[in-house]
């Protein structure tokens, strides 16, 4: 079956059945997204299908064929001169010195990306609402919360993605 | 333990090891023999320990500087390497490490390349990166080192300009004249001449303070742009050609013991290439993780699953009484006399908290690639050469043709300081004859390991008319912490268990006092968890003092501050008592329906005050805000420091509020998040940081801020409700 993986169509074989997850890191070789838990619960293994957050460690493979997936090593972006051009929530996390260990920031990024998409002027509520699933044990949330608001704000004066 | 032995112990090649060894001082007792009772031996060494714990000293040894190349290498090409033998794990080690020596070296930032030393590259780093001291026993040793490589620099080209050494200056990667900036040679240039110089015996000069240009600065993390592209390798992420996948059959109960074991189906399962059974040691190698997993459900495994605990044994266990007793701080005459159950000015209190797991989100995670007489191992762990030499002895090799490779882990917390997983895969990949990569689900990671275990806590305090603390009594129940690492038989002998005192002592002023901890052996395995003793510890001797402050009818600040001695300690505990509850505007009137509360403590010589703000809706506590304020002695990176407050309250009030690992049926009853839920964004509150200094030492940082949260919490809704916490965690999840 087919998947466009961050801009490219890539074939893979879904027999036997195969989560997302387990395709993207041990066939794919994009270990950006992570596995916390297995179960849905802490977000680590967040990436966009369609735009939007899906937890890929309880997505099956069937589930995404067709669909357009981006994981976290597709923010960033190429210019002419190859050098890279941050995604403005990779900026905006790199400007406030979010990460600790940075195990969940691709999950992270990648759910606050999706609630930007859906909701580019998020109050501060609606940000903890949105990201209340997605676990930081480092304990980032303070920096994290911050970012998305500076992301968000750097998306609505057109930075480019 | 005397001075001498607090400093650096030279190791057979040369380079320098850990401090103060408890092996060391249990040699010691036994060339002391029987002469010195027991009771008081422990007594005395468990003083030294906690004397340690609060204020490490640390002082290089001479000669260690013979090698300096060991951390920090020159290129030709005028790019500087520094080789970190601490470990990144999210505290920012790599990065204020590499700003220490580059400042000290006179590097120009950008020439700096900073990278995690393996067990190949010197120094034997036993006891690992945790404990909060790397950055308190790196600075000095790697000032020394930079400091002496730089003089050697100015030497040699003082000799290849001709140009006498006052005249030059270390600067941007360079030896520059100081007057004719044209006139200068590049340390690529100068390095060529390195096997000619001798280092001197005299230890170098270090720079003053207002020569430092990095050091003090927050200088933006190294790691953080390729972890935000998703490009860094952590333990779970390695990968090498020809890899297969390994997973390990656990026993079904805590106390489970291997009847037999047979391949049953497993081999006939896709992807297997195969199963291993060695003793109780069983595992399955295949293509896929996925299909490990699978075939190990096909096993014949049979067990016998022992007792079968409950929780209600555990707590009975772990109760004060019981185990083995050690007065670690007394003083006074008159702490019995002073402390009677019929005395109604008597405030007693009683307090527990439970077994609780690390749960970094990354689990445990080895890839290990085991030849005839080499072996390379990819891990995530905060202690390369403990789990090198353990995989040594698992794989029958000689551990000098082992190179163990610590990669980024994604969150340790003490946890990875003995993972298991390296073995594993060692053991895995020495029977498959090919790399295994064994990464644990978060099942097997709350299930299996270490945990930091339960507290119970009993204290009795007394106040005079004057709000002065006449007399405290704490005594403590508890199990192993650092005595759940790979100990000495000696050491479990003597029992001494330094990461039990964390937080345990009175740091006032009180005439009459007795702190007795109690160790029990539990039938989970427990071990150092972030902070090891002192959120418990601190939970309960802060609750116990604003009791005792409410029975004075003081002010909780107010009455810290008349009771805390006015030793160098003391005053440094009043400075950031002071200057948290002015950023916290401590006596000003809140909100309707909130409160403060207030908790100080000392931990590896860092004082921190923490003042907690909370409501109560729905009967539910929410916290608002916590207010900290802390001095590390000098500080490295003002930004990094900020970091790890904020990170470790938040930590801290994921364990005051959710966290709780239970014993049912002889079972760890959590298999996922779910049943262990952590702190989310929800929950957190903003945090404001004030930042002390104090001394041209750093302190550690990555645990001392846990300390006061549980406690400033339950002293919070203590002034909110008049209601004491007594019991962690606060929303239980048994009701």
């Amino acid at each position: 079956m087919k998947l466009t993986v961050n801009g490219q169509i890539v074939e893979v074989s879904n027999d036997p059945p195969r989560l997302l997850l387990a395709v993207l890191r041990e066939e794919l070789g994009l270990m950006g997204t992570k596995y916390g838990c297995g179960a849905g619960i802490c977000g680590t293994c967040a990436v966009l299908v369609d735009g939007v957050a899906a937890r890929t460690c309880v997505t099956p493979l069937s589930a995404v064929e067709g669909k357009e997936i981006q994981t976290v090593e597709g923010l960033a972006q190429r210019n002419e001169e190859g050098t890279i051009v941050l995604h403005p929530i990779q900026q905006a996390f790199i400007d406030h010195q979010v990460p600790q260990c940075g195990w969940c920031m691709s999950g992270q990024m990648i759910t606050a990306v999706s609630l930007l998409t859906e909701n580019p002027n998020p109050t501060e509520d609606e940000i903890v609402e949105a990201m209340a699933r997605n676990y930081c044990r480092c304990g980032a949330y303070v920096r994290i919360k911050r970012a998305i608001g500076d992301a968000a704000q750097m998306m609505n004066e057109g930075g480019t993605s | 333990m005397t001075s001498e032995e607090r400093k650096w112990r030279i190791s057979r090649r040369g380079f320098l090891l850990g401090f103060g060894a408890t092996a060391v001082t249990a040699t010691t007792a036994v060339a002391i023999g029987t002469k010195i009772g027991l009771t008081d031996y422990r007594k005395s060494l468990a003083r030294e320990t906690v004397l340690e714990n609060e204020l490490p000293e640390f002082e290089a040894a001479p000669g260690f500087w013979t090698q300096p190349d060991t951390w920090i290498e020159i290129t030709a090409e005028n790019e500087v390497k520094f080789y970190s033998p601490k470990i990144e794990m999210g505290q920012g080690v790599l990065t204020a490490l590499g700003q220490v020596a580059a400042d000290e070296l006179s590097v120009a930032w950008e020439d700096m390349e900073i990278v995690q030393a393996d067990t190949s590259r010197g120094m034997n780093d036993w006891g690992g990166t945790g404990g909060s001291y790397s950055i308190p026993t790196m600075y000095p040793m790697i000032r020394e080192a930079a400091a002496t490589l730089r003089a050697l620099l100015l030497q040699e080209a003082s000799k290849q300009m001709g140009i006498a050494v006052d005249e030059l200056e270390a600067k941007d990667t360079a030896v520059i004249h100081k007057t004719n900036a044209n006139q200068y040679m590049t340390y690529g240039e100068l390095i060529q001449f390195a096997r000619n110089w001798e280092v001197p015996a005299e230890r170098p000069t270090l720079k003053s303070n207002d020569q430092l240009t990095m050091i003090g600065q927050s200088i933006p993390r190294m790691d953080f742009e390729a972890k935000l592209l998703g490009e860094t390798v952590f333990g779970y992420d390695v990968t090498r050609p020809n890899m297969l996948y390994g997973a390990i059959a656990r026993p079904p109960t805590i106390a489970a013991k291997l009847r037999s074991a047979n391949e049953g189906m497993a081999m006939a399962e896709p992807g297997v290439q195969s199963v291993i059974i060695d003793g109780d040691f069983i595992g399955v190698v295949a293509e896929s993780r996925m299909q490990a997993y699978a075939a190990l459900q096909k096993l014949d495994l049979e067990w016998n699953e022992g007792k079968l605990w409950q929780q209600a044994e555990i707590d009975e266990l772990v109760t004060v009484g019981n185990g083995l007793k050690i007065v670690i701080q007394e003083g006074g005459d008159n702490v019995n006399r002073l402390l009677r159950d019929d005395d109604p000015d008597l405030v007693a209190m009683e307090l527990r908290t439970p077994l609780a797991a690390h749960a970094s989100l990354e689990p445990q995670a080895a890839l290990a690639d085991v030849q005839t007489d080499s072996a390379e191992v990819w891990m995530s762990t905060q202690a390369a050469f403990r789990e090198r030499d353990l995989i040594a002895e698992a794989i029958g090799h000689d551990p000098e043709s082992i190179v163990l490779y610590p990669l980024y882990l994604g969150g340790g917390f003490g946890r990875k300081l003995n993972s298991g997983v390296g073995t594993e895969a060692a053991r895995l990949s020495q029977m498959a004859g090919r790399p295994v990569h064994v990464g644990w689900t978060r099942t097997e990671d709350l299930q299996n390991g270490y945990f930091r275990p339960p507290t119970h806590h009993l204290l009795r305090g007394k106040v005079d008319g004057n709000g002065r603390i006449q007399a405290i009594v704490h005594e403590t129940a508890t199990a192993d912490v650092m005595l759940g690492l790979p100990s000495s038989q000696m050491e479990h002998f003597l029992g001494i268990d330094s990461g039990i005192y964390r937080g345990a002592t009175i740091l006032y002023d009180v005439p009459n006092l007795r702190v007795t901890t109690y160790k029990v052996d539990l039938p989970v395995k427990t071990g150092p968890w972030r902070g090891l003793g002192l959120l418990a510890n601190i939970f309960a001797v802060e609750s116990m003092i604003d009791a005792l402050a409410h029975q004075a009818q003081m002010d909780p600040v107010a009455f810290r501050l008349l009771n805390l001695p006015d030793s160098e300690i003391g005053l440094r505990l009043k400075n950031v008592l002071e200057a948290a509850a002015e950023k916290a505007n401590w006596g000003e009137s809140l909100p309707e329906g909130h409160a403060r509360g207030v908790a100080i403590s000392l931990d590896v010589n860092t004082v921190v005050a923490e003042i907690a703000e909370v409501s109560e809706e729905n009967g539910r506590i929410r916290v608002h805000k916590m207010v900290a304020a802390v001095d590390p002695g000098k500080v490295v990176s003002p930004d990094g420091v900020i970091a790890q407050v904020e990170g470790a309250i938040m930590m801290g009030l994921s364990a005051t509020f959710f966290e709780e690992i239970r014993i049912k049926d002889g079972r760890i009853a959590a298999t996922n998040f779910g049943q262990y839920p952590l702190l989310t964004m929800k929950e957190a509150p903003d945090v404001e940081v004030v930042l002390l200094e104090s001394g041209d030492t750093p302190y550690g940082i990555g645990e001392p801020p846990l300390g006061p949260v549980a406690a400033a919490v339950g002293n919070a809704y203590f002034a909110l409700t008049g209601k004491r916490i007594t019991q962690l965690p606060i929303f239980n999840q048994n009701g």
